[in-house]
């Protein structure tokens, strides 16, 4: 496995991709945090799932705040970007070639995500520390005393929302990686992917709001943004977890079963 | 029902010796038989040719030995151990098989070291890989940029990572121009030693006649031959071409030699004599270049005519000798 994740490590982590990786990262943060700050509203109570006001943003939690609502929309990026790096895996040989090297095909696509999860743990990271560094530069425009979000409450927030963002996105790979075994298509695992978690979920959920407390989309949806009026966080965990376990079950039967052809 | 040729004087059986064998390997997709009780035997050190028709079943049977497809049924061993535990000899053996594939955003150097540190090999072999597959000073460049002849050296390269006891390559020389093939002929050609086996599945059979000293002759998933290739080849002059100076010396040529007992045909511009099974070439030949003389007739060209791998392939897979 230690091989594996070395070796997609090798593949992931060069100077283009940390190029690539620090801007992406850098732009959310800017992008998100003059988004939250240009929006907050001026009053209203200080709500963790309410609306976005300066009473909130001055609270303890108020440095990450644009992190934590921001990666909402991030969870969609992943599960699209994993779809298409593991699904082009299979149909551009790649694994197959792999295979040859590593033939244990349960710990080589463990070895794999393992690896991209790292990436993506400091790309998190990275996005974390630089919405919060964008916030600091932005609260005295809107008056904020940031004192409180280096209390410790506010450093423990700030870890409870990387963990909630990292397990959103653990969840979202999974789920990709998952239709990317089962297609071993690129265009076929992204159509199927983007149809059931962009327009179908939303749609079926304006009229059926369980909608929004059992699809899994919005099950990792509301755990990243750490529970949502809709679904809890303590549910969101439980819920992302059993979809995700059998999510990763049945990849890994079709995994070690299936012929590798292409 | 197509039997198997196996050359009389090495028959064997599967032994320690084997770098690989299988026996009654069988594939079935749905109603079809991709592989139909395959047997092989594969000696150690051989550079072996694996010749069939598009569909005769050898990228899955080669898929099947690397542990990319389930037999459906049959059992096997490569490098002593059973095909049913790839893990155990995967780590000796290089392969390409299908096309090679390899990420288009790293170079070639970057993605055979990913290929070795999977695989738990040094990367520091890596430059010398390169530069025996000729892509010495196009390492750092992306795979992207490669040519398809690029690509195939850079496939060879990766097979042989790890120096492996065992190199299984399908099509090697697939989609090369003449100048490619030529190329990679001579890289295989060198690929072969003592302690390494070869097997290369190819429908280039100029190619694996000259490189391949063991051959392997498949169609609709069974084996038609499996032994040396000058075994099948024994054996196998079937004329000698002859043309006088004179064209018009063509009728008394043939006079002359009728009365020397041998048979003539025409062949376009040439005659052919015709040889009979197990006659001794020189011996004809000096035959009828003393025959030709004593008629005071000049020869130009005195050529014993070869079956070739592909008359003898030809034969074989269109029912000559099922």
């Amino acid at each position: 496995m230690n091989r594996v994740i070395r070796a997609e490590l090798m593949r992931l982590v060069r100077r283009r991709t940390i190029v690539i990786t620090v801007s992406a990262a850098l732009v959310f943060a800017v992008v998100a945090t003059l988004a939250l700050f240009a929006s907050a509203k001026t009053s209203g109570p200080i709500v963790s799932r309410g609306p976005i006001t300066l009473a909130r943003l001055a609270s303890d939690r108020g440095g990450t705040s644009a992190f934590a609502i921001g990666s909402s929309f991030v969870g969609f990026f992943v599960f699209v970007t994993i779809i298409a790096l593991m699904a082009s895996e299979f149909s551009g040989g790649t694994f197959r070639a792999l295979l040859l090297r590593s033939p244990n095909r349960m710990r080589l696509m463990i070895g794999k995500l393992i690896a991209t999860m790292m990436v993506a743990a400091v790309t998190v990271a990275l996005a974390e520390v630089f919405s919060f560094g964008m916030s600091l530069l932005l609260a005295p425009s809107k008056d904020i005393d940031t004192s409180v979000w280096f209390s410790a409450a506010g450093l423990r927030g700030g870890l409870v929302d990387f963990v909630t963002v990292l397990a959103g996105v653990a969840g979202w790979a999974i789920f990709g990686t998952t239709l990317a075994i089962i297609f071993r298509s690129t265009p076929l695992a992204l159509g199927v992917g983007f149809a059931w978690a962009g327009p179908f979920e939303n749609i079926i959920s304006q009229s059926w709001s369980t909608g929004l407390r059992v699809f899994p989309g919005q099950v990792l949806g509301a755990l990243i943004r750490g529970g949502t009026a809709d679904l809890s966080l303590q549910r969101a965990v439980v819920t992302g977890i059993v979809y995700t376990a059998i999510a990763a079950t049945a990849a890994l039967v079709l995994l070690t079963r299936r012929d590798v052809t292409s | 029902m197509t039997t198997t040729t196996t050359a009389p004087s090495t028959k064997r059986t599967a032994t320690t010796r084997s770098a690989l064998s299988v026996s009654g390997l069988s594939k079935r997709y749905g109603e079809r038989m991709a592989v139909d009780g395959l047997d092989l035997d594969v000696p150690r050190g051989v550079v072996a040719g694996f010749v069939g028709p598009n569909g005769a079943g050898k990228t899955t049977t080669m898929a099947m030995i690397l542990g990319l497809v389930a037999p459906t049924s049959g059992t096997g061993s490569v490098l002593g151990h059973s095909i049913d535990d790839p893990a155990a000899y995967l780590g000796r053996v290089g392969a390409l098989i299908e096309s090679p594939a390899f990420y288009p955003s790293l170079s070639g150097i970057e993605n055979l070291s990913m290929f070795a540190t999977i695989g738990g090999h040094d990367p520091a072999e890596i430059p010398t890989l390169i530069e025996e597959v000729g892509l010495e000073g196009r390492g750092d460049d992306r795979y992207r940029n490669y040519s398809l002849g690029m690509k195939q050296r850079l496939g060879i390269a990766a097979s042989l990572i790890g120096r492996p006891d065992l190199l299984i390559l399908d099509e090697p020389s697939n989609g090369l121009d003449p100048q490619g093939v030529h190329e990679m002929r001579t890289l295989l050609g060198g690929l072969g030693s003592a302690d390494r086996t070869v097997l290369i599945s190819s429908h280039d059979l100029s190619e694996l006649e000259q490189i391949c000293d063991w051959l392997i002759l498949i169609d609709t998933g069974r084996s038609l031959y499996q032994g040396p290739t000058r075994d099948l080849l024994a054996g196998t002059i079937n004329g000698i071409a002859i043309a006088a100076h004179d064209p018009r010396d063509d009728d008394t040529l043939c006079g002359v030699l009728a009365g020397r007992g041998l048979r003539t045909r025409r062949d376009g511009a040439r005659l052919v004599v015709e040889m009979e099974s197990g006659a001794d070439v020189n011996a004809v030949a000096a035959l009828v270049n003393r025959a030709a003389f004593d008629a005071g007739i000049v020869l130009v060209e005195l050529n014993p005519l070869r079956t070739t791998l592909e008359d003898k392939y030809l034969s074989m897979v269109q029912g000559g000798e099922r």
